[in-house]
Formats: structure tokens, C-alpha cells, sequence
């Protein structure tokens, strides 16, 4: 569904974009997480045509960003609202640009009304409601016309957790029905919750692509030991199991309580970030 | 109905929405010039030849010269709010986008004008001469709105903050309007003057409705033409500096 490869983008002196290259298939969501200034949101520029690369290609569905607009949903990073249009009118402004008429805008419109739960806020002024019922309403834009390829960046930024498992169970939804699903963040656990590919990215390129599994292989455990008598013990391996025997048969006293804690996409993360 | 057709008219509808819930500053530069009018009648009808064509065209051109500041405004909220670049994401292109945001604030422009005209002619006493003389004005308050539409959203491109473009507006709608000779006439002005007036816009904006007014075919389209030039490469630019956007690393 989307295909970049090679992306290069330079900003004056600064290289926003430098070979950056990723795929993402039909049904796929992948978290795309990185230090503020990886490239991420100039990628997301790029995918919806606001910024063209210097270097490097990308298509969406075999096409250039620009021809496959209709076929995009973005939820940006900030909040990009009309303060005194209600929720309504926005998803009549964008669902109007999409192409949707009358009954088809109304089916969409009540669809994402229930995925979000926008319900009790829907016909407020904007600028009136909360910063987690703004997310809802951004997302609503994004995901009224069943885009192909959904761009979602940082779309929990400050949300409330009844938005972020809203959002997470309609992205889940739209992947499962085959949209492609892009998803930037800071907040690793939520690309657990979605099961997503991960995709790091780092001064402007990426530096590791896989499933959490396949990346996490390799990066080593936390052991943890509270026997009787002595302090506790804390151990990094690759071997937990063996370890934690080992340290038991070592123990003097009765054994207090044991912990494993396995690498967390946390650990991932700050593994590859601070590779030179 | 096209696509096209559709987008624009859901672009328009909203943006038509976005101006009725916030008036104050059009009603302000609608109801201004009818009270300037009316009190500077009596001094200009004995001042000036044709004093009270003077005061409606004249007040005419300055107040739709400040009201650059509601068109200019309507585009700079979409950078604001980043809303701007929301809108060139979706299936819409440029020249829709624009026709569509633009639509709500031509016809404010013009509903403006057509009131002002009204009012000079039905309660200030401006008399445009013969039946041409109407759809002279007609043409010409169409074109000035257009040109005035062109301008303002060129500045709003192209400003760095409200403050920015409240001050554009009202120190070059002053100036270009009283340079040709919204508040005096340009025949009054030193020689100097006058000839630095056909400069200014807004000269050629007031002789095309002074012509109009008096049923003067040629010199209206001549000034129409000029005015027509001016827009157009303004529009140009205007669409130009839209279509690239202003990504996240600017002002606002």
C-alpha cells in the first residue's frame, strides 16, 4: 500500500529526511516512533503531499502522494480545527471534500459518531470542548471517507484514556477491513495494545523495522532475586530462565519474592536511540 | 453535480458559516461609511462639484479598502489554526480550495458595495446618468470586489501575525485610497500629487465607478482593464504562496 524509499529532505542546513525508506502493507498498522527531529512528521508531510522530497520516491496504492489525497485519511500532530464550527459541521466540511453526498455522509458520520463516542459533544463549538474530545474529533475527520492509508500523528498527544482506547480500537477496526495505518507516537505501550509493526525512525532515516518479537529478540531481561537475610539481587541476561536458577541455588536464606522483567519496547527504543 | 463542483460548494458553505458567526467587522465598515456619508454630505455638496458622487464613491473605496482586512483575516485563521494545510490533504485542489474559501467573502465584498451604492443614490443623492450607467456599476462594483478579493488574500499569504495585517490594512487602505482621491479629489491635489495617483488601486477603482456613474462606457473599461491587470497578477501570486504552504516552520 505505501512504498518510500530513499527519502531525502534538507530544510536549510538541517536534514529532516536523509534515505529514509519504509513499507506498509494492506490490513498492516506500524508505529513509527523516534526522538523529536527523526523525520517523522516531515514523512507525514510528504505521504500527504505538503512536502515534496528532493531525492527519493513514494507511491500510495501504486501512485504519487499527490494523486492518492482522496485516498488518505490525516489526523496531524496538532490540532487543526475551526474554533467555532461544531464537530458536525467539520465532518460535513471534510466528508463534503472527500466526496461524500448526503446519505453516504450521513452513514459515515453516524459510523464514526459511535466508533468515537462523539455523541454527547458532537454539535458544540469546538473551541469549546476539551482537549481529548478535539483528538475524537480530529481522528473523526480522518477516518470518515475509510481512507486506504491512515495517517495518525501523535493522534493521543494529551488524550484522556477513554480517547485512546476509543481511537485504538477504531484503528484496529479499520486495519482489520485493510486500511494501512501509520502511527506516530512517544507512547510505546499503545503500539503494544495495537499489535502494530514497529519502525524506528532516527535523524531522518530508519534504523529498524520488524515486529516487536523479532527486535526484541536479542536484547536481554531484567532477574530479579529477595532472599531471606540478603539484599536483593538484580540481574541483566539474555538467559533469564538459567539465571534465575542459578541465583536461586545461590540463595543463603528462604527465598522472599522473584521478578523476570522481560524487554519492553521501552528498552527497544532506548537501545537503538543510543546507538552512535 | 461534479466532484468539483461539490467540493467547492462544501468549502463555500462552511466558510459562509464561519463569516455569519462573526459580523461585527463587516457590519462596522457597512455602517461607518453611511454615517460618514451623511454627515460629510452638506460640506462636500458645496465643496465640490458633484459632492454627494464624490462622498458615495469615495467612502465606497475607502471602506471596501479596509474591509481587505475581513478577506485577509478569513484566509490568515486557516494558517492559525493550521487548518490551511488540513484542506490541501483532502482530494481538493488548489484552484478549489481557493474559489471555495474565497466565494463567502467576494459576496461580502460586493454586498457591501451594492449597499453602500444603494444608499448614495436613494438617500445621499449620487445620480448615475441614464439606464447604462447601472449595469456600469454593477460590472464595476464585480471587478473592484474581485480585484479587492485578490489583494487581500495575497496579504494575508504573505503577513506574519494579525497585528501585521491589521496594520496593512488600515495604513495601506488610508493611503491608496485617499492617494486617489477617496477623500479629495485627485483634481484638488498639488501637481505632484497627481501625478503619483494613478499609483494607487484605488484611484483607478474610484474613477471606474465615477465613470460608471456618469454613463461613461470607455473610461470605465479602461479603468477596468488596469484594475483587471493588477488583480490578476496578484491573484497569481496569491495562489502561488498558498499552493507551497508554510509547513511548521514559520510564524503564527
Amino acid at each position: 500500500m505505501l512504498h518510500a524509499e530513499g527519502l531525502s529532505k534538507h530544510y536549510g542546513t538541517v536534514r529532516a529526511l536523509d534515505g529514509f525508506t519504509l513499507d506498509i502493507a494492506r490490513g498492516e498498522i506500524t508505529g513509527l516512533v523516534g526522538h523529536n527531529g527523526a523525520g517523522k512528521s516531515t514523512f507525514v508531510d510528504v505521504l500527504c503531499g505538503l512536502v515534496q522530497p528532493d531525492r527519493g520516491t513514494v507511491t500510495i496504492d501504486g501512485r504519487p502522494p499527490a494523486a492518492a489525497r482522496g485516498d488518505v485519511g490525516v489526523a496531524p500532530q496538532h490540532i487543526a480545527l475551526y474554533p467555532s464550527a461544531t464537530g458536525r459541521e467539520h465532518l460535513r466540511l471534510f466528508g463534503g471534500l472527500a466526496g461524500l453526498r448526503r446519505a453516504a455522509l450521513a452513514a459515515a458520520t453516524d459510523e464514526v459518531i459511535d466508533a468515537l463516542m462523539l455523541a454527547d459533544f458532537l454539535d458544540r463549538r469546538v473551541g469549546l470542548l476539551s482537549g481529548g474530545q478535539q483528538r475524537r474529533v480530529q481522528a473523526a475527520t480522518a477516518l470518515l471517507h475509510h481512507p486506504k492509508l491512515l495517517l495518525m500523528d501523535e493522534p493521543t498527544a494529551g488524550a484522556d484514556p477513554q480517547t485512546r482506547q476509543s481511537l485504538l480500537a477504531a484503528l484496529r477496526r479499520r486495519a482489520a477491513d485493510g486500511a494501512a495505518v501509520l502511527y506516530t507516537t512517544h507512547y510505546l505501550p499503545e503500539l503494544a495494545e495495537l499489535e502494530a509493526t514497529l519502525a524506528v525512525a532516527r535523524r531522518g532515516r530508519i534504523i529498524a523495522r520488524g515486529t516487536s518479537p523479532q527486535l526484541l529478540d536479542g536484547l536481554t531481561s531484567e532477574v530479579r532475586l529477595l532472599a531471606g537475610g540478603t539484599d536483593e539481587v538484580r540481574v541483566r541476561t539474555t538467559d533469564p530462565a538459567g539465571t534465575l536458577t542459578a541465583l536461586i541455588d545461590r540463595a543463603r536464606g528462604p527465598i522472599v519474592d522473584v521478578d523476570i522483567r522481560k524487554p519492553s519496547l521501552d528498552d527497544l527504543y532506548r537501545s537503538l536511540a543510543s546507538r552512535p | 453535480m461534479t466532484g468539483s463542483l461539490w467540493r467547492i460548494g462544501a468549502l463555500a458553505r462552511h466558510n459562509a458559516m464561519l463569516r455569519l458567526r462573526d459580523p461585527g467587522q463587516f457590519i462596522g465598515y457597512l455602517i461607518m461609511p453611511m454615517v460618514f456619508m451623511l454627515v460629510l454630505r452638506p460640506i462636500f455638496q458645496r465643496a465640490v462639484p458633484g459632492g454627494a458622487t464624490q462622498i458615495t464613491t469615495g467612502l465606497l473605496v475607502i471602506y471596501s479598502m479596509l474591509a481587505l482586512a475581513i478577506v485577509g483575516t478569513s484566509t490568515l485563521t486557516e494558517r492559525s489554526w493550521h487548518t490551511w494545510d488540513r484542506l490541501r490533504a483532502t482530494r481538493a485542489t488548489i484552484p478549489e480550495l481557493l474559489i471555495g474559501k474565497t466565494l463567502p467573502a467576494y459576496a461580502m465584498l460586493l454586498l457591501q458595495q451594492a449597499v453602500l451604492l444603494a444608499y448614495g443614490i436613494t438617500i445621499i443623492g449620487a445620480r448615475p446618468h441614464g439606464g447604462g450607467a447601472y449595469g456600469l456599476l454593477a460590472g464595476a462594483v464585480l471587478l473592484w470586489s474581485a480585484t479587492l478579493l485578490a489583494i487581500g488574500t495575497a496579504l494575508a499569504a504573505v503577513v506574519r501575525s494579525y497585528g501585521e495585517l491589521g496594520a496593512a490594512c488600515d495604513i495601506g487602505a488610508i493611503t491608496l485610497a485617499t492617494l486617489g482621491g477617496a477623500f479629495v479629489p485627485v483634481s484638488m491635489f498639488p501637481s505632484w500629487l497627481r501625478t503619483v495617483a494613478p499609483a494607487s488601486p484605488g484611484y483607478w477603482a474610484l474613477t471606474m465607478l465615477q465613470a460608471a456613474m456618469r454613463g461613461d462606457t470607455h473610461r470605465t473599461l479602461v479603468s477596468a482593464a488596469i484594475l483587471l491587470a493588477v488583480g490578476a497578477a496578484v491573484a497569481v501570486f496569491a495562489c502561488r504562496r498558498l499552493a507551497r504552504g508554510w509547513g511548521r516552520t514559520t510564524m503564527l
